[in-house]
């Protein structure tokens, strides 16, 4: 091991709701804490705000639970916790050693007792004709760049694919003065009707999703259901999108398509857990559909199959900010027993409060996930032109002529057709590949397994992983 | 070229950026992906087989579509690098 390498009770990776939650009880019980973000501000996807030195946006309002998890945030920055934001997980050992890439593209390792994964998840795609196009983005970032930097994607703009989040991103679109052509949802509108007495669960978001949605009704944007992109179309970016009524299967029923003139497309369908980090780590993943894909397995202290690593948040199952809070309250809690900084008596009294609380967070996270279910049929529309892993231009056709060859696992079709080799390393179409594998190629999901991830899980460039090595 | 950024945000510190040798106006504190989107900017690299023009889709460091050359260095994410000014960005439009 190199002497320079520091050494830390505690590394927390993702500074989310639960890993800043999780920070923030830590500190103050003389643990050596590390706090490691890949992004340029702390809080993870959901907490997002105009950095102050940018600009004043003292007219920004957050709502009840990103209030709280402000607060976290700025908490832990005054707190005697070590930082590193910027910083990426690229690798791990198995003597407890996490490889880091810090944002002056420097290689470095750290050692730690304990490890928690807080890594959250990113937005899920589902391709179509022309998605490559410049001009179609994803909800999100369209809602990164209004929130964090101030800047609308376009001044009018279409929005599709399923779920609550559609109208979260259309809300604060409209608030900004942008003019939305529409919102086509992929889901009927009876599905979600169906869904809403377990929304009562948890009333604030269900008076989140009436804010949203009322704003959009009142404001006469159009919003239709069953509703999918036929295809997007430009010669060099988006210009027209071309979008059609759907079955239940997702297949769009013919003779139905409307053309919408617009440069901009926001998609979203929903979200994936980034459990690349704790895979490399050696823990066990399990698959349910009704969770968000592939999940960390962990037990009800939030402990996973390896020794001395814990996982939190999204990455347990995509379940928002509420579930979150209350894991990382968990996690925090199982790390002090650890280091037996808290009472027998009082740990037992605490753990069992917060379990009966994430018991009613995970109804949601089934409700949650639902909304965002891709109905098979459209993935089996896919046009064989169709790009899938954009990294690598690998269309439709040559995934499905691998998968008519018989090389019906994540693995075999990487090596076969090189699918998801490239930068991204598959979190793009990964998911995507997933329902390929299943609908198309009829097996059961679990029994595909998941992805295979390798170091290092970003791209590192060769000179930097040279320096560390010497 | 139209701003696209929210009036109701009064910015601070402006920058300069050299976009393919065009000046192009930023704020401190933007990332170089709102600045050019600010701008106007939608293509920013070519997809390596096709060579189709791509622009950014995930805008939180996951997907790559939206790198950038950055003095000279190039695969830079736009979307995780804040501007600098005089900063001067390569698009391969």
């Amino acid at each position: 091991m190199n002497d320079k390498e520091k050494k830390y009770n505690v590394v927390i990776v993702g500074s989310g709701f639960s890993g800043a939650v999780a920070a923030d009880i830590l500190a103050g019980h003389d643990l050596d804490i590390l706090l490691v973000d890949e992004n340029i501000h702390l809080g993870g996807q959901l907490l997002r705000k105009i950095p102050p030195e940018l600009g004043d946006h003292s007219s920004y309002r957050p709502d009840h639970v990103k209030k709280i998890g402000f607060r976290f945030v700025e908490n832990i920055k005054n707190k005697k916790i070590t930082i590193l934001n910027r910083t990426c997980m690229v690798g791990i050992y198995p003597d407890n050693r996490l490889l880091l890439e810090s944002e002056r593209n420097e290689v470095f390792a750290v050692s730690y007792d304990v490890l928690l994964f807080a890594t959250g998840a990113r937005e899920r795609f589902l391709p179509f004709r022309g998605w490559t196009l410049p001009g179609v983005y994803s909800t999100g970032l369209v809602q990164v760049m209004m929130k964090s930097s101030g800047v609308l994607p376009d001044r009018e703009m279409l929005i599709a694919g399923s779920g609550l989040f559609l109208f979260s991103v259309g809300y604060e679109f409209l608030k900004n003065k942008g003019k939305l052509l529409g919102i086509m949802e992929q889901t009927g509108m009876m599905d979600k009707v169906k869904m809403l007495p377990l929304l009562f669960h948890q009333f604030s978001k269900f008076a989140e999703g009436a804010k949203f949605l009322s704003r959009i009704y009142l404001s006469g944007v159009p919003v239709r259901y069953r509703r999918a992109v036929v295809e997007a179309r430009g010669k060099d970016s988006l210009e027209e999108v071309v979008v059609g009524k759907v079955d239940s299967d997702g297949k769009v029923i013919e003779g139905t398509e409307k053309i919408y003139k617009t440069g901009t497309l926001g998609v979203g369908y929903g979200f994936v857990p980034n459990v690349e980090g704790p895979q490399l780590a050696g823990c066990d993943l399990e698959f349910s559909d009704s969770k968000g894909g592939w999940i960390v397995k962990v037990n009800g202290a939030l402990e996973t199959s390896v020794e001395n690593i814990l996982a939190a948040g999204e990455i347990t199952g995509v379940g928002g900010a509420f579930k979150s809070i209350n894991e990382g309250k968990i996690a925090a809690l199982t790390i002090l027993d650890k280091f037996e900084k808290v009472g027998k008596d009082d740990h037992l009294r605490q753990l069992k409060r917060l379990t009966k609380e994430r018991e009613h967070h995970m109804e949601f996270v089934h409700y949650f996930n639902s909304l965002y279910k891709i109905p098979g049929g459209a993935v089996k529309v896919i046009p064989d032109d169709t790009v899938i892993c954009r990294c690598e231009d690998i269309t439709m056709g040559a995934v499905k002529e691998g998968l008519g060859m018989g090389f019906n696992t994540p693995r075999a079709l990487k090596t076969a057709v090189r699918v998801s080799m490239g930068n991204c390393q598959g979190r793009t179409c990964g998911p995507v590949i997933y329902d390929i594998l299943s609908i198309l190629g009829k097996q059961e999901r679990e029994s595909i397994g998941p992805f295979l991830v390798r170091p290092p899980l970003k791209p590192v460039s060769i000179g930097a992983m040279a320096k560390y090595n010497k | 070229m139209d701003d696209l950024r929210i009036g109701t945000i009064k910015r601070k510190e402006k920058v300069k950026l050299l976009v393919n040798g065009k000046e192009v106006p930023a704020y401190k504190g933007e990332t170089i992906l709102a600045a050019l989107m600010a701008a106007g900017y939608k293509k920013l690299k070519r997809s390596p087989l096709k060579k189709e023009s791509r622009g950014a889709l995930c805008g939180m460091g996951v997907c790559f579509e939206c790198m950038v050359t950055v003095n000279g260095i190039p695969n830079i994410r736009s979307c995780m690098t804040e501007v600098e000014n005089n900063m001067e960005i390569g698009t391969d439009e």
